[in-house]
């Protein structure tokens, strides 16, 4: 039989996420929404406790977690607010291709100083001409002599304008499609690197998204991740790691949305009754306490797959698709169950909506997970 | 400088109890047990003492049954605390504070303690009795609703303020010494995740109950949950002047508030 139970380390760590997504993270999440507001002291909080970096080993000043555990956090903290935790979670993304593709000089040089303090860190694939086909990226690496110039623009960038650190994927050769695509790490400073104005986004708006643009910009050999041509690989590498967690994030969108529909059903009295006991009601949480737990119990699946070794590609997508879906459909039905009210800025389901809509497009559209979802069951039927 | 810290787990706040069938215990299934009210408050002002005083160590121990004890004493190694010990109850062993302290008083006598620092009493029965049975079993001073400790290396005391109902007192204390605690300098700090990792593969040393120990001194007849509330009475208005004849009506004639 498998064991769904969770180890006492566990339990201790999501009540560690629990206690600073309610305490530090559930008080300021509607006026950062409303503001909007990228609220750096909690970000700040979130690093000292050890929240930030949980996929970096702890030889390099990370947390050092595995799939799971850091699913286990990440749901807690995207039930306090999903725009927050996606600036919190945004380093483990950008700081993957260097434990994937790293050499272990470079992971010492990079993630060490980096850990050592609060830091942001961005991860650079999308361009405003597409974020699904990053095959066909066309920001250029050039080489010349030790370095590569960059030259090309990013967009959508989390965490963009106030990070210190991009990993950035280029292409040496468009012609040559995913096989010219290579990895890089490109600090703050570098000359011809500059951001763009904070993007107006419908949710997520206590987190900061902006373009990135590179301008000849000098970018050493011993800087580059990996072999030249390597970089698609790390990038989809990457996104097999960092999938799981979104599914994660999803859920604890969902799990709140359920949670705020429960206990208003309770209290909200319609024909001389609380509308809990109406059966339609009913019927509506059942079925949104359905898509929670189907989200979690996904989620946790295709983390334990990875954390045993396996690449999980087909349960990373299917647990990230779902659990997106589900939290778009929850956070749904928890505003009709709210009526009116659900419709009105001053309560808090509406902002779930927004929150729930974004987990079905970013790390790999839904569209994208359905393709490696059919391309991966069609496999092991050819 | 030793700091003994005395720490019990209790149920989480928001924990929903139920009386176990019997009407005798409270039924611990489910329940999540966690250190909390003033004997959090005692382990931060450890803590503090220890940062202020260069040398000094911090000991926690807890009387109570697996694995809610042992949760506890690793929750307070996360938090800083460089060693614990765990007195051992049987499940479903009554528990009583005078056989506490002396499960407690056992284990403390047996390590280097200057400082025993209790909350001032514990989050969920609330009966403060801890503290001042261990002074009498230590045979040092007790001082119960400490507040404002402070160590001072010159005269080798302990200074303090005791709240009364009163005010305020100010008191000295040789060492070593029990103190119920009821306010640290600062709210309890957080343990960081790295801090937790390591906790989990902390040493913590058993010990079973003193042979003499006895069994408890008292035990719960019969427990209660407070009955539920009665719904609010809503009334029915159209202005607010109806809404005030309706409300002294019911206050004069049905509740008969005045007459």
């Amino acid at each position: 039989m498998p064991d769904f139970s969770l180890s006492a380390e566990q339990e201790s760590l999501r009540d560690l996420a629990r206690k600073f997504a309610r305490t530090e993270m559930a008080p300021h999440a509607a006026e950062c929404d409303r503001t909007p507001r990228f609220p750096e002291e909690i970000y700040r909080k979130a690093y000292d406790l050890g929240l930030m970096n949980l996929n970096v080993p702890a030889e390099y000043g990370g947390s050092g977690l595995g799939v799971l555990d850091q699913c286990l956090i990440v749901e807690e903290l995207a039930h306090a607010c999903g725009g927050m935790t996606t600036s919190v979670i945004a380093n483990c993304l950008a700081l993957e291709p260097i434990l994937l593709g790293g050499s272990p000089e470079q992971k010492d040089r990079f993630l060490k100083p980096f850990c050592a303090e609060y830091q942001l860190a961005s991860f650079c694939l999308t361009e405003p001409s597409g974020g699904s086909d990053a095959g066909g990226l066309q920001t250029r690496a050039r080489r010349e002599g030790d370095h590569y110039v960059l030259d090309g623009e990013k967009c959508f960038i989390t965490n963009a304008p106030h990070a210190s650190l991009y990993t950035v994927f280029a292409t040496v050769d468009p012609n040559l499609r995913t096989k010219g695509i290579t990895a890089f790490v490109v600090p703050r400073a570098a000359a011809g690197l500059t951001t763009g104005k904070d993007e107006e986004k419908m949710g997520h708006r206590a987190s900061s998204t902006s373009t990135v643009r590179f301008e000849g910009v000098n970018v050493p050999v011993e800087d580059r991740l990996g072999e030249e041509g390597g970089g698609f690989s790390i990038a989809m590498r990457t996104l097999d790691q960092t999938r799981t967690p979104i599914g994660a994030l999803a859920t604890g969108i969902a799990q709140a949305a359920l949670d705020h529909a429960a206990a208003y059903s309770l209290k909200r009295q319609t024909f001389g009754k609380p509308i809990s006991e109406h059966q339609a009601i009913q019927i509506k949480l059942a079925n949104m306490a359905q898509a929670v737990h189907a989200a979690r119990l996904l989620t946790w699946h295709a983390a334990w797959t990875i954390d045993h070794g396996a690449k999980g590609t087909l349960e990373s997508s299917i647990a990230k698709c779902f659990a997106s879906d589900a939290a778009l459909h929850v956070a749904d039905e928890a505003i009709q169950t709210f009526g009116g009210y659900g419709y009105m800025k001053e309560y808090p389901v509406e902002k779930l909506l927004r929150d729930a809509k974004l987990t079905q497009i970013y790390e790999g559209a839904n569209e994208i997970q359905r393709t490696v979802i059919a391309r991966e069951l069609l496999r092991q039927y050819a | 400088m030793e700091i003994v810290v005395c720490i019990k787990p209790v149920p989480e706040a928001e924990t929903r109890l139920r009386v176990a069938p019997g009407g005798q215990t409270l039924d611990a299934e489910g329940v999540k047990f966690v250190l909390a009210g003033y004997d959090e408050s005692a382990l931060e002002q450890a803590l503090l003492l220890k940062e202020s005083v260069p040398g000094s160590k911090v000991h926690a121990v807890s009387y109570g049954p697996a694995p809610r004890t042992e949760e506890v004493l690793r929750a307070a190694i996360a938090l800083g605390a460089d060693l614990a010990t765990w007195v051992e109850a049987t499940a479903g062993s009554a528990s009583d504070p005078i056989l506490a302290a002396v499960a407690l008083a056992g284990a403390i006598a047996a390590v280097p303690h200057d400082l025993v620092l209790c909350g001032k009493q514990a989050g969920d029965d609330e009966a403060g009795l801890v503290p001042s049975a261990l002074g009498e079993l230590l045979s040092v001073p007790d001082f119960g609703s400490v507040a404002d400790l402070r160590w001072d290396p010159a005269s080798s005391r302990f200074k303090f303020l005791r709240s009364t109902e009163a005010g305020g007192e100010r008191w000295e204390a040789p060492t070593p010494c029990v103190i119920g605690l009821q306010q640290a300098w600062n709210d309890p700090r957080t343990a960081k995740l790295p801090s937790i990792l390591k906790s989990r593969r902390a040493l913590i040393a058993k010990r079973p109950l003193e042979p003499g120990a006895g069994g408890p001194h008292s035990e719960p007849e019969k427990f209660e949950l407070p009955p539920p509330r009665t719904g609010a009475r809503m009334i029915e208005y159209k202005t607010p002047e109806e809404a005030a004849q309706k409300l002294v009506r019911i206050l004069r004639e049905e509740a008969k508030v005045f007459p």
